[in-house]
C-alpha cells in the first residue's frame, strides 16, 4: 500500500497546484458575497494531503535505495528533455519539511490575515510556492531546477507585492524580482554552458561526470561561478542580498515561508551542484568567500537593525552563508542538516515575531519591551527558536554547528574561527531582539499587548514542539555523532561563543545600568551597519546608474537619430514637394519656355556627338 | 553676293527666335498671337527656301506653305476669338492675370 504512495510521490507538488487554482474563485472580483475564507481552508486541506502523502511515501522509502521516475516532457532532435524525479528519503523528507512548514504558515495566516480580503491571491501564491519547492526538491535535473527557480522568482514578485498599494512594497517587489532574476539569468548561462561539456543535466549524472572529467581550469571556473550566481541571488548572499531586506515589506505569513524555506531553494541547488563546483578551486573559494562575507556581514547588520523583521532577514542571509561555507568545504550532509535545523528555528522565530507585530502594530524594537510577562507563548517560542538556531547543546543548531566545526577545525581553522564569530554575533543579535522586545520596561506601543488568538499561537507552539524534537529525530535517524567522536574543543568553543554573544546581549539589553539606546563606538560605524553597508546606494551608484544611463542614451539615440533619419527623409520629400510646386506658376508662357528649354536641351544632347566632332574639325 | 539657301535658313531661324522671344515675354495676348504668326512665317520661309533650292521641280514645299498659311489664318481666327471671350470674362488680356492654375 505504501509503495503506491511512493510511486505517486510526484503528485505531492500537484496537490498544492490544485489548491492554487481552486483558491482563485474566491478573489473579490469573482465571489464577493461570501468572503475569501474558503480559499484558505481549501489550501490548508491540500497542503495537509500533500503532507500525509509525503509521510506515507517516506515510510515506504525508509532505509530503501533512492528510486527514480522519468516523466517525458519534450524531445527535439538530439535533446531529450525528460523530467527525472528522484525519490529518496532526503527528497521526500524535504517535501515534508516544506509542506509541514507551509501548513503551519497557512494556519498562522488564517489568524494573521483575519482582516484582509486578499486570501485568494495570498493562498494561491503560497500554494504556488509550495508546489514549486516540492517540485524543486523532487526533480533531479539542473534544467528543470532552473525552470522552477524562475517560477519561484515570479512567485516572490507577486507575493512580496501582495499589498501593492504601498509604495515600499512595490519597490521591494521590484528589487526582489530583478535581483533574483539577475542571479537566475547567470545561472542559465551556467546551465547552458555545462550541457556541451557534460551532455546531461541530471544531477546524479553530473556528479558522475564531475568525478572523472578533466576540464580546462578556466572553463571549469567560469561554469562554476555562473552556477554559483543563481543560488547567490536566491539565498540573498552578498552582494545580491538587498532584496531580502526589502521583501520584509510583504505579509508575515509569507515571510515565515520565505525565510524558512524559499531562500533554501538556492542552497538546495547549490548542494546538488557541489560536485560540479568542486571541479574548480576558484569557484570553491568563491563559494566560501561569499558565504563567509555574508555570514559576518549579515550578523553585524542584523545587530544594527531596529526593524524586528529585518533583524531576522539578515540572519537568514548569514545562515545561508554558513550553508555556502559548508558546501564550499564539501560537506553536503552538514549543509542539509544545517538547512533542516535552520528552517525549523527560523520559521519559529518569524512566527513568534509576527505574532508580536500582529497586535503590537509597530515593528520597531525600540518601541516594544516588557512583553515576557504578558506574552509567554511568544517569548518561549522566540527563545526556543533562538536556541535552535545558535549552538546551544541539546537543540538542532548545535549538532549542525558541531558537524561543521568538526570538519573545519582541522582543515580550515580560520573558517572555524569565523563560524565561532558568526555564532557569537548571531546569538548577540537574537538575544538583543529578545531583550528589547520581551525584556525591560514596556514602552507605549507594548503597554497593552494581549497574546494573539489560537490560529497564530497554535502553529507557533506546534513548530516549537518540532524544533524541540529535532535532536530526538536526529538521534532516531542516527545522524547524531557518537559521544566519543565529538571533539570536546570544538563543542566547548561553540558553546562558549554562544554564551559570550548571548551573555553580552543579555547584559547590555536587560541590565538597567546600561543606558538605552546603546551606542557602539562611532555613530558612522553604527549607521554603516544600520543602513546595510549602504547597499542601496551602492546599487544606485553602480549597476542601476550604468543601466539607467545606457538606456537613456539608447532611448535618446533611438528617438533623435534613428527616428530622426527616417523623419528627415520624409521631411525632405515634403519640403521638396512644397517648394517644387512653385514651378507650376500658372503662366502659360512659362510653360512654353519650359517646353522650349526642354526641347533645346534634348536637341543639344542629341547633337552632342556631332558638336564634339565639329570642335575637332575646328580645332584641326 | 549670290543668294544662298543658308541665308534664307538663317533669316528664318532669326525670325523664329524673335517669335519665341515675343511669345514668352509679351504680356499682351494679342501680341502673343502675333508672335505665333511670326513663328509660322519663319516656318513658311524655311519651306519656301527648301522648295526653291532643293525641290524646284516638284515644289512640294510651296504646297505645304499654302496649307500652313491657311491653317495660320484659321488659328488666328480661333485665337482671337478665345482672347475676346477671355476679355469679356476677365476684362483684361494681360497674360500674367491668367494664372488660375498656379500651384
Amino acid at each position: 500500500m505504501t509503495q503506491f504512495f511512493l510511486d505517486s510521490a510526484w503528485l505531492i507538488p500537484c496537490y498544492a497546484l490544485l489548491g492554487a487554482i481552486l483558491a482563485v474563485p474566491w478573489s473579490p472580483a469573482i465571489i464577493n458575497r461570501t468572503g475569501p475564507r474558503p480559499a484558505g481552508y481549501i489550501n490548508m486541506l491540500m497542503t495537509f494531503i500533500a503532507f500525509l502523502h509525503g509521510l506515507l511515501a517516506l515510510l515506504a522509502i525508509w532505509n530503501q535505495p533512492a528510486q527514480s521516475v522519468v516523466i517525458p516532457w519534450l524531445q527535439v532532435v538530439d535533446l531529450d528533455l525528460s523530467i527525472p524525479v528522484e525519490m529518496s528519503a532526503v527528497t521526500i523528507g524535504a517535501t515534508m519539511v516544506i509542506t509541514g512548514l507551509n501548513f503551519l504558515a497557512q494556519i498562522h495566516a488564517i489568524g494573521y490575515l483575519e482582516t484582509d480580503w486578499g486570501w485568494a491571491r495570498f493562498y494561491s501564491l503560497l500554494a504556488l510556492f509550495e508546489a514549486g519547492m516540492c517540485a524543486l526538491v523532487l526533480c533531479n535535473s539542473l534544467f528543470f531546477s532552473y525552470i522552477i527557480l524562475e517560477i519561484l522568482t515570479l512567485g516572490t514578485y507577486l507575493l512580496v507585492g501582495f499589498w501593492f498599494n504601498q509604495s515600499l512594497v512595490v519597490t521591494g517587489a521590484r528589487d526582489a524580482f530583478l535581483t533574483k532574476r539577475v542571479g537566475d539569468l547567470v545561472l542559465l548561462m551556467g546551465v547552458i554552458g555545462i550541457y556541451p561539456l557534460s551532455k546531461t543535466w541530471n544531477f546524479s549524472e553530473l556528479a558522475d561526470w564531475a568525478s572523472t572529467v578533466n576540464l580546462d581550469p578556466k572553463v571549469a571556473a567560469l561554469v562554476g561561478l555562473a552556477l554559483l550566481a543563481g543560488p547567490m541571488g536566491k539565498c540573498a548572499q552578498v552582494p545580491l542580498h538587498l532584496w531580502l531586506d526589502e521583501a520584509m515589506e510583504g505579509p508575515v505569513p509569507s515571510t515565515i515561508l520565505r525565510n524558512a524555506v524559499v531562500v533554501c531553494t538556492g542552497a538546495w541547488v547549490l548542494i546538488k551542484l557541489q560536485p560540479v563546483i568542486a571541479i574548480s578551486p576558484v569557484a570553491v573559494s568563491a563559494v566560501i568567500l561569499i558565504g563567509a562575507v555574508t555570514a559576518v556581514g549579515g550578523t553585524m547588520v542584523a545587530i544594527a537593525q531596529i526593524d524586528i523583521k529585518r533583524t531576522l532577514s539578515y540572519l537568514v542571509s548569514a545562515y545561508l552563508g554558513l550553508v555556502f561555507i559548508a558546501v564550499g568545504t564539501g560537506q553536503i550532509q552538514t549543509a542539509l542538516l544545517l538547512l533542516l535545523t535552520y528552517a525549523a528555528a527560523m520559521g519559529l522565530l518569524v512566527m513568534s515575531t509576527g505574532t508580536v507585530i500582529w497586535n503590537s502594530i509597530t515593528q520597531d524594537v525600540t518601541q516594544l519591551g516588557g512583553l515576557w510577562a504578558k506574552r509567554p507563548a511568544c517569548g518561549l517560542s522566540y527563545l526556543v527558536g533562538a536556541a535552535g538556531l545558535i549552538a546551544v547543546p541539546p537543540l538542532g543548531g548545535f549538532w549542525a554547528f558541531l558537524q561543521l566545526g568538526d570538519s573545519l577545525f582541522t582543515s580550515h581553522p580560520k573558517l572555524f574561527a569565523l563560524v565561532l564569530v558568526v555564532n557569537a554575533l548571531a546569538a548577540f543579535s537574537l538575544l538583543r531582539v529578545f531583550g528589547l522586545v520581551f525584556g525591560g520596561q514596556a514602552k507605549q506601543m507594548a503597554q497593552r499587548s494581549p497574546e494573539a488568538h489560537w490560529p497564530m499561537v497554535f502553529p507557533m507552539i506546534l513548530l516549537m514542539g518540532f524544533t524541540l524534537h529535532v535532536p530526538l529525530l536526529l538521534a532516531t535517524w542516527n545522524l547524531l555523532p557518537e559521544w566519543v567522536s565529538v571533539n570536546p574543543t570544538v563543542a566547548a568553543s561553540l558553546m562558549l561563543s554562544s554564551a559570550i554573544g548571548g551573555g553580552a546581549a543579555v547584559y547590555l539589553y536587560l541590565s538597567s545600568q546600561v543606558e538605552k539606546p546603546i551606542r557602539f563606538g562611532s555613530k558612522d560605524l553604527q549607521d554603516f551597519f544600520a543602513y546595510d553597508l549602504y547597499t542601496q546606494k551602492l546599487y544606485r551608484g553602480t549597476v542601476v546608474f550604468l543601466v539607467d544611463l545606457i538606456s537613456r542614451t539608447i532611448s535618446w539615440v533611438d528617438r533623435y537619430i534613428v527616428d530622426g533619419l527616417a523623419n528627415l527623409v520624409a521631411f525632405m520629400t515634403m519640403f521638396s514637394g512644397q517648394s517644387l510646386k512653385y514651378n507650376v506658376s500658372g503662366q502659360t508662357q512659362f510653360y512654353a519656355l519650359t517646353i522650349l528649354l526642354g526641347v533645346a536641351l534634348f536637341g543639344f544632347l542629341l547633337s552632342l556627338p556631332i558638336l564634339s566632332r565639329l570642335s575637332l574639325i575646328i580645332g584641326s | 553676293m549670290e543668294l544662298q539657301l543658308q541665308y534664307f535658313l538663317l533669316l528664318a531661324a532669326a525670325l523664329f527666335c524673335l517669335g519665341i522671344y515675343g511669345l514668352i515675354t509679351s504680356r499682351n495676348a494679342v501680341r502673343v498671337l502675333m508672335s505665333i504668326e511670326l513663328l509660322l512665317n519663319a516656318v513658311n520661309l524655311n519651306l519656301m527656301g527648301f522648295s526653291n533650292f532643293i525641290d524646284p521641280i516638284g515644289i512640294k514645299g510651296q504646297v505645304f506653305t499654302v496649307f500652313v498659311i491657311t491653317v495660320a489664318a484659321a488659328e488666328a481666327a480661333v485665337g482671337l476669338a478665345i482672347v475676346l471671350s477671355i476679355y469679356r470674362n476677365r476684362d483684361t488680356i494681360d497674360m500674367e492675370q491668367f494664372n488660375l492654375l498656379k500651384w
